[in-house]
């Protein structure tokens, strides 16, 4: 009976693994594609809906596929999960005889409790768990310009295999919080079934261990948004750029799902997992360091990709408009001051016309000066700074 | 009656003692000079005058220069005036056409900026992957500098985005080795201060004054490399004037600086470290908004070929680079600030022994008037990419825009016939003017402006009637890279 029922879901999980791949990469010329793939994650979805206080037409979709949840128990990592397929496929060649993960609690759902007891704050703390968005964020690793940053792509993915392959099926079983989230739902609705066929015995002893239980790890939750916003957020002269579109840093670092969209999206390849350095709360997440490039002012690609609203959609002019950063002048490195070279590249380069070199009589010295207003931190004067060791114009984190 | 007397006294003696000094470039008549009792140098004695002297009078308040005949100095074909990097460019390639050629410098070296300027960074020669796309008589004299010891470094840097770094003195002495050797009439201390035009309005020459008074020179065809645009400005050519930057570049000599000179196939590399941390001090740290600039330290500048020897270059302010009294307050303003700046610098590790080892004979001036071509370039053209049926060469790619073609039209007046400008001064937006006025691009514009000046010549048209393709193959055989 159940060699019959595997092949059909097979085929199935296949095709959605396929083409979650192939909307990720992304092949599709839909420019929105990989975001309507993580929000078709009923966690990502219910819980970026509720930290915005907002329902999109896409997390309209993945609140549909939670709601098939109650009916269907788990329906999601048996049909359509690319991370489920995956693990499933690795768990066959790992150390398959290892139960003891079968005597862990049910974390997955205490993880879903969190995010949404931190969403109702406006901080869904482990929403970066979400296994949809762990699998987009390996295929990060195409556009990996390093060894830290390709360490950092696959950093999530690589884990769970390692897990998958030591332990079994701990991480779908017992840890994913889509998976817990599922439970919830399924729960809720035997519940509210029983309930109303009036067969339940042992019911109210539960559901008050349940509530108890539940209230604990939602305080918890919120406790864990608190301080993500407070203690975790970076902050300072060194707080890593955010790509265009970004929130107030101290939600950023909660609403981010860490799925890589955006880094695979930047045609400029300036964005980047962020090592936390800064705050701890922000690790993975994405920050802008640039290199080679900088933040285009004809594209808004980040701004249509992410799937939790951690950077808000914008049109072009919203997003030239939108402060990255503000650029500043180093006086110790900056060769025009230093009378090195007779150079202008940060005033010819900036697209907004926001710098000017001006003569200070005086100092009897010349120098750049980044207007404030003008300047919103595209990184086009960093990159074209000629100065060797570190540049005498760059890009840091506006505080005002 | 006296001046007379003098005279034959002095040929007596002569004779007598036998002290006898050849001068050279005067009149065979007065080549003679002689020592008298006193011990002073007695020049020779002018003939009398070939045509009257007329000086300027009063009249009615307003002072009138009348009408006087000119001495004609010299007849040539092509007359280059300015012997800066845009006019040693064109003379020389002309002079290798095999046609007569003449150059006239104010100052008594060639180089210009890029020698009496100590603007000695050559920049920008590069494309974006680093491949030098400024070659033909520029690039011969780089290699010349190559020969040298402590003639040039960081050649061929591309990929670093390092540009090469001259000696202005190593510099002057491959010019005047390159000009003496091409066989050309050199005239230096000699500054050009009118055009000649015939009766069809076609420049046929140019004015100059020096210690000989006031000359003339006729010329076929004169390209106008002045770095000003005096000449075509004189002529009645279409210019747009405008106000630049005027600095003053100087050199720091004795700094506690190791130096390792290693010669190379390609030239000296140097590489230079301040022994004792003489290098500006590093902030580190966020800026703060406004002025990077909050102490004044000394600034030391780069390193140059010679040893234990910095040039500092200064930007300064926006000013009239064609007014006489701005100029003078500004020039004196900038060798205060100069001392200045090196009694702060002394104060640096490294530097306590430094001194000002020469401040520029000529200003900085950037720009002051832009000709009014048959075709005038735009930044947005040079940043696009444009691509031009008569391009004569490449500006190197700066800051984010990348190498870019010069067409010929950029040389040529919209009307006025029988010149081409060369240098700075050439047709083209102030933005991008900015970009054209630096040192090797001026060696591109140079070049086809000399090239296209004996082609006037030998093929006997106006510059805008120039068959563009064999301009083009004579570049190529020159050594210029045109894509």
């Amino acid at each position: 009976m159940m060699r019959e029922k595997r092949l059909p879901r097979l085929i199935v999980q296949v095709v959605c693994f396929a083409s979650a791949s192939a909307l990720l990469w992304p092949v599709a010329p839909w420019k929105g594609a990989p975001k309507f793939v993580l929000q078709a994650s009923p966690f990502a979805a219910i819980c970026s809906g509720i930290a915005l206080r907002a329902i999109s037409a896409g997390v309209g979709i993945g609140l549909a596929l939670a709601a098939a949840a109650i009916v269907k128990r788990r329906w999601f990592c048996r049909y359509a999960c690319p991370t489920g397929l995956l693990l499933e496929g690795f768990a066959s060649i790992g150390f398959q005889k290892s139960s003891w993960w079968r005597r862990c609690p049910p974390l997955g759902r205490y993880a879903a409790l969190v995010t949404l007891a931190g969403a109702a704050i406006g901080y869904p703390v482990l929403l970066w768990m979400d296994p949809v968005s762990i699998f987009s964020s390996a295929l990060a690793l195409r556009s990996a310009d390093g060894t830290i940053a390709g360490i950092l792509a696959g950093l999530g993915l690589g884990i769970l295999v390692l897990l998958n392959l030591t332990s079994g099926q701990i991480w779908c079983s017992r840890i994913c919080p889509l998976g817990g989230t599922q439970d919830l739902l399924a729960s809720a609705g035997s519940l509210w079934t029983s309930k109303s066929a009036q067969v339940a015995t042992a019911a109210p002893v539960k559901a008050g261990f349940l509530a108890r239980r539940s209230f604990l790890v939602g305080a918890a939750g919120i406790g864990i948004g608190f301080w993500g916003e407070r203690v975790g957020a970076a902050r300072g002269d060194h707080a890593p750029l955010r790509p265009p579109g970004a929130v107030d840093e101290k939600r950023f670092a909660g609403l981010c799902l860490r799925c890589g969209n955006c880094v695979r999206a930047c045609p400029s390849k300036i964005i980047h997992a962020d090592t936390g350095w800064a705050g701890v709360a922000g690790l993975l997440a994405p920050t802008i360091r640039y290199g080679k490039k900088y933040c285009l002012e004809d594209c808004r690609a980040c701004t249509q990709v992410c799937p939790s609203g951690a950077l808000r959609e914008m049109n072009l002019e919203q997003k030239r408009r939108y402060v990255i950063g503000e650029a500043l002048v180093d006086g110790s490195q900056c060769l025009v001051p230093l009378g090195r070279k007779d150079c202008d590249a940060c005033v010819r380069s900036c697209p907004f016309d926001a710098v000017h070199i001006h003569w200070d009589e005086e100092r009897y010295v010349a120098y750049p000066v980044v207007s404030t207003e003008k300047c919103n931190g595209c990184g086009a004067c960093e990159v074209v700074c000629p100065t060797e060791g570190f540049k005498a114009i760059r890009v840091w984190k506006r505080i005002d | 009656m006296s001046k007379e007397l003098s005279r034959r006294e002095l040929m007596r003696s002569l004779a007598a003692g036998g002290l006898v000094v050849a001068g050279t470039m005067t009149p065979l008549s007065s080549m003679l000079a002689a020592q008298d009792e006193q011990g002073a140098v007695l020049g020779p004695q002018p003939p009398a005058p070939p045509v009257a002297r007329v000086p300027a009078k009063i009249v009615g308040g307003k002072v009138i220069q009348p009408q006087r005949e000119l001495k004609i100095l010299k007849k040539t074909g092509v007359l280059v005036v300015g012997g800066g990097p845009a006019g040693t460019a064109a003379a020389l390639s002309a002079r290798r056409l095999g046609v007569e050629v003449t150059i006239v410098e104010r100052y008594g070296y060639f180089g210009g900026l890029a020698t009496g300027g100590l603007v000695l960074a050559i920049f920008p020669i590069y494309d974006r992957n680093g491949k030098q796309v400024i070659l033909g008589v520029g690039e011969e004299m780089m290699k010349r500098l190559d020969k040298l010891k402590f003639g040039i470094i960081e050649r061929n840097k591309g990929r670093e985005n390092i540009y090469p770094t001259v000696d202005a003195e190593a510099f002057k002495y491959v010019l005047v080795d390159m000009v003496l050797e091409s066989g050309m009439t050199a005239y230096l201390d000699c500054w050009g201060v009118d055009a000649i035009l015939d009766n069809q309005g076609a420049v046929r020459g140019a004015v100059f004054e020096s210690k000989s008074g006031r000359q003339a020179i006729l010329a076929d065809i004169v390209v106008d490399a002045s770095g000003d645009g005096d000449i075509y400005a004189a002529a009645g050519a279409a210019f747009v004037k405008v106000k630049d930057n005027i600095g003053l570049d100087s050199r720091i000599g004795n700094l506690d600086i190791e130096d390792l000179v290693v010669a190379t196939e390609s030239g000296n590399q140097r590489k230079m470290e301040f022994k004792s941390g003489a290098r500006d001090k590093v902030q580190g740290g966020r800026p703060t908004r406004g002025s990077p600039v909050t102490s004044l330290e000394g600034f030391v500048g780069s390193p140059t070929p010679a040893p234990h020897v910095n040039w500092m270059n200064m930007k300064g302010p926006v000013a009239d680079g064609l007014d006489v009294a701005e100029l003078s307050m500004l020039e004196m303003k900038h060798r205060k600030a100069l001392w200045a700046n090196l009694e702060r610098a002394r104060n640096k590790p490294g530097a306590e022994e430094a001194f000002l080892l020469e401040t520029a004979p000529q200003m900085g001036v950037r720009l002051t008037r832009l000709l009014g071509g048959t075709k005038v370039l735009t930044l947005q053209e040079a940043k696009s990419g444009a691509k031009f049926q008569d391009v004569i060469g490449y500006g190197g790619t700066y800051g984010m825009a990348p190498e870019f073609q010069i067409p010929y039209g950029c040389l040529v007046p919209s009307k006025l016939e029988n010149l081409l400008a060369a240098g700075r001064c050439v047709s083209s937006e102030f933005q991008l003017a900015d970009t054209l006025r630096l040192i090797p691009i001026c060696w591109v514009t140079g070049q086809a402006a000399g090239v296209a000046a004996a082609l006037c010549i030998q093929d006997k048209c106006k510059p805008r009637e120039v068959n563009v393709g064999k301009l083009q193959n004579i570049l190529r055989q020159q050594g210029a890279y045109l894509g």
